[in-house]
């Protein structure tokens, strides 16, 4: 979607229908990618887009290199696997092979959830959609929550929040 | 910053004698001592020994200890309070120790660990700013990160603040303009950190010094560091939420003591009134202290229980502080 239009635009909706969804390994990531793999597999005209962002530790977080390396092979190794999973579940709903783009990004962020809608707004997606951890408030308070900052940041698009 | 050089030759015990009488006196200068460039053994440093680190002669003495550098009453043996002996200045050296810990805020548990390098990074990052401590770094013999501190001439903050006013209304009104304008320019320091992409991550009462040379609040001991969450700042944030509570109140309010000395504050008490991370101290003081501004407790309750949203940044923080600081200059009459 171009900055000037806006969700609304009809002109423009129906050859954007384009999906963004932010997962990591987690069972309700997993859950997420289900619900839309039913809601959307009769929509031919849908794309997909799995997304996961691997935030990457501060180098201090490591003693030495080999263990940076190491830290980054063992998380890509997990996340790749969940993808190849949740592109399973996708085309088992039904989804073609065109219908469906993989992401996965290693960078350094503050907030995952403003690395995920900076993606969002790199390829103009009309809806993210994410899982909802369940964490407690005071969870919350301490570490944040990602689906809560995508709900209140996320502009030009609407969100869907699965639980 | 930062020189790996060859250490060990440049002083010799007799030269070091030679700097400790110019600065002391002959009689001051140890029968035994050890000159030092490889500090990663830091229990093997010793009172009155030297270490050299990027050419400079530093004379050991005391260790840190109390919750200004950490655990609370454990000599921390890898912080030492040191004379540097071209100047004769003060100084605090920490040494390299790579401890991994939990950090609890309440139930929660979260897994942090000591980074010299952050701490170093940030001591690059904050050289001009006046509301930090300051220092350089240098690596020693071995390669550690040692961080060389100025000392700061000074009392834990919180520690003043206690001892301001008769009671908590003659603070309130004499007193804590000041406090809350002080306040703010720590928070403002930590939105700097955080606007460069670095989070201070141990933001405690007793990491505030007040400078009393140069008359100013200054963060120390940034070199905690964690994997965060979906925000890089939630855990600072809470840090200085609970800070704002007890200058708010002049100490904690404990919900067991209003419970045995004022049973009629205690009953007025929801659970969502409480601090969100220590369910024991009471985060909506208007309840307790009623001539608190709205705006001001409306900030504070932010971090209560009770909370919907939770400010996720300093930016947004200060907007609210800077309204509750027009309503408390209004209602006490004074600007600080």
């Amino acid at each position: 979607m171009s900055e000037s239009t806006t969700f609304c635009d009809l002109t423009h909706r129906d050859t954007e229908r384009h999906l963004l969804v932010a997962v990591d390994e987690s069972a309700n990531s997993k859950r997420a990618v289900m619900y839309l793999a039913d809601f959307f597999c009769d929509f031919k005209n849908v794309f997909v887009t799995l997304l996961s962002i691997i935030p990457e530790p501060s180098e201090d977080f490591f003693s030495t290199e080999e263990e940076r390396a190491e830290w980054l092979v063992e998380h890509r190794g997990t996340m790749e696997k969940a993808m190849n999973d949740y592109r399973g579940i996708l085309y088992g709903a039904g989804f073609s092979e065109e219908q469906i783009e993989s992401r996965l990004i290693v960078k350094k962020c503050v907030s995952i959830g403003d690395a995920i809608l900076e993606e969002q707004k790199k390829l103009r997606c009309c809806i993210v959609v994410v899982g909802r951890r369940g964490i407690s408030h005071k969870e919350e308070f301490v570490f944040g929550s990602t689906s809560n900052k995508i709900l209140h940041h996320a502009k030009h698009c609407a969100v869907m929040v699965v639980e | 910053m930062g020189n790996k050089a060859q250490q060990s030759d440049i002083f010799s015990k007799s030269s070091i004698a030679e700097l400790i009488t110019a600065l002391r006196g002959a009689d001051q200068v140890p029968k035994k001592f050890k000159l030092v460039s490889d500090t990663t053994d830091f229990f093997k440093l010793d009172y009155n020994d030297v270490v050299v680190l990027g050419n400079r002669p530093y004379w050991v003495k005391r260790y840190e200890k109390e919750g200004r550098f950490g655990l609370d009453d454990e000599p921390k043996y890898w912080v030492r309070r040191v004379v540097d002996l071209i100047d004769g200045s003060t100084k605090i050296i920490k040494l390299v120790f790579h401890e991994k810990f939990e950090t609890k805020i309440g139930d929660m548990v979260i897994q942090c660990f000591r980074s010299p390098k952050k701490e170093a990074r940030i001591l690059d990052l904050i050289t001009k700013h006046p509301n930090f401590m300051h220092g350089n770094w240098v690596l020693d013999e071995a390669g550690n990160n040692v961080r060389i501190l100025e000392f700061i001439y000074g009392r834990r903050y919180d520690d003043m603040v206690i001892e301001y006013g008769n009671d908590h209304e003659d603070y309130f009104y004499n007193f804590f303009p000041d406090v809350l304008k002080q306040y703010i320019e720590l928070v403002l320091a930590i939105k700097y950190l955080h606007d460069h992409e670095e989070k201070h991550g141990d933001i405690r009462r007793d990491h505030i010094i007040w400078d009393r040379e140069n008359k100013i609040n200054r963060w120390i001991d940034f070199d905690y560091n964690y994997l965060h969450g979906e925000s890089m700042f939630s855990f600072d944030m809470q840090g200085l939420g609970n800070i704002l509570i007890f200058m708010t109140a002049r100490g904690d309010v404990l919900a067991p003591n209003l419970y045995h000395n004022q049973r009629e504050l205690f009953d007025k008490l929801w659970g969502e009134d409480m601090n969100i991370s220590y369910k024991n101290r009471v985060a909506n003081l208007k309840k307790i202290y009623p001539y608190i501004p709205e705006s001001l407790n409306r900030v504070l309750l932010h971090f209560s229980f009770g909370a919907k949203i939770f400010y996720e940044n300093t930016d947004q923080m200060l907007d609210d502080l800077e309204k509750a600081k027009d309503d408390v200059v209004s209602l006490t009459g004074r600007t600080a």
